[in-house]
């Protein structure tokens, strides 16, 4: 893979950022535990695809986005649940229900292909969004590689705390152990039956924000702002996405 | 605030759909922040375009203490009009009474937390 680079962006960028990013890539194109490499990046591709869609903009601009039907303008590589989740996630995440959550997995797509697929979007929109606020255009996706899902699915993990399984509060048992550790918020916990989107989740948040776990201690900060402003910047992402959480 | 309004102005271009926009406050915010602060600000944001997401997409609860410290917080600032306010269940009497007692000790925690984020 080509390595990352903002050597176009106008200011400098922290080098721990590419860093985080290229190794994000890099998951991005392998196998995952319920998709293929190639799969995964078919994910990415129609991630930013989504802001295209005239379905898509019908529905964020109506009062439910439940009252407007038609068919997703998609790459046509997906299942139709698959390109729907994507779509919505992407574009209007704030108005996701948990009748459209069940609805989707109805529709066959698998709790964990399911997650795993949340995981890889949440990484695309994250990093593209990195990208357009620097002015810089978005990272070619990466070449898939070739090998079956581990279909690997943790377990200890268990239904109940949140539309999704995760894995409970408290150090994980066994291969999760590396996860998390003590204070760890929910947001952390809930791809967790996708151990790796965790990891990748953890390696972002990271370069990007905090540690997930040194969130709850205010003195915690990274970088050139104050924690307040981060906390600011934080809050208002979270109203403008309309994020109870 | 330093910088709070500059901030709060990157944030909304850059969740917004419109890139001369996000061009204008990008050119703006830049110089007043410096290059280190902006490019951590839009990490930052960045960071939370991903974090709403998985919030919403799983449909997790809020934290137990969180929940438990925020419950006047959140009707104040109508936070439990937002659909994922479906997913943190209704406190029962018990969780209610312990969240009216402990009114008082969040607002002073909130003003302390305020004072320890600042440089």
């Amino acid at each position: 893979m080509t390595p990352l680079s903002y050597a176009a962006a106008a200011l400098p960028v922290r080098p721990d950022l590419p860093a985080a990013h290229e190794r994000a890539w890099t998951r991005l194109a392998a196998p995952g535990a319920w998709w293929t490499g190639a799969e995964r990046v078919s994910i990415a591709a129609e991630c930013r695809n989504a802001w295209r869609c005239a379905v898509c903009r019908e529905r964020k601009a109506s009062l439910s986005p439940y009252a407007v039907s038609g068919v997703h303008a998609d790459l046509g590589a997906l299942p139709e649940p698959a390109v729907d989740a994507i779509h919505r996630i992407t574009t209007d995440p704030g108005r996701v229900s948990r009748a459209w959550f069940e609805r989707t997995l109805q529709a066959g797509l698998d709790e964990g292909a399911y997650v795993e697929l949340v995981g890889v979007v949440v990484t695309v929109v994250s990093v593209d969004s990195f990208c357009r606020g620097l002015g810089v255009p978005p990272h070619p996706l990466p070449e898939p590689l070739a090998g079956p899902p581990s279909r690997y699915r943790p377990a200890a993990a268990r239904p109940g705390e949140a539309w999704v399984a995760m894995l409970p509060a408290g150090r994980p048992p066994g291969a999760e152990a590396d996860l998390w550790g003590p204070g760890i918020p929910n947001v952390a916990r809930a791809l967790s039956l996708v151990p790796d989107e965790v990891r990748t989740l953890k390696d972002l948040t990271r370069a990007h924000y905090l540690e997930p776990e040194q969130v709850v201690d205010p003195r915690n900060r990274r970088g050139a702002l104050d924690r307040m402003q981060m906390e600011l910047l934080a809050g208002r992402v979270s109203a403008l996405r309309e994020c109870f959480y | 605030m330093l910088h709070g309004e500059t901030l709060l102005a990157l944030a909304d271009a850059m969740v917004g759909d419109d890139a001369d926009a996000l061009a204008r406050v990008r050119d703006g915010a830049s110089p007043k922040l410096g290059p280190v602060a902006f490019v951590d600000a839009v990490a930052v944001v960045s960071n939370f375009e991903r974090m709403v997401r998985i919030a919403d997409a799983t449909g997790i609860p809020l934290d137990g203490r969180l929940e438990l410290m925020t419950q006047d917080l959140r009707q104040e600032l109508g936070l439990e009009r937002f659909g994922a306010a479906a997913n943190t269940p209704q406190p029962g009497l018990g969780r209610r009474a312990a969240g009216r007692v402990l009114r008082p000790l969040a607002r002073g925690a909130l003003r302390v937390v305020g004072r320890v984020s600042r440089r």
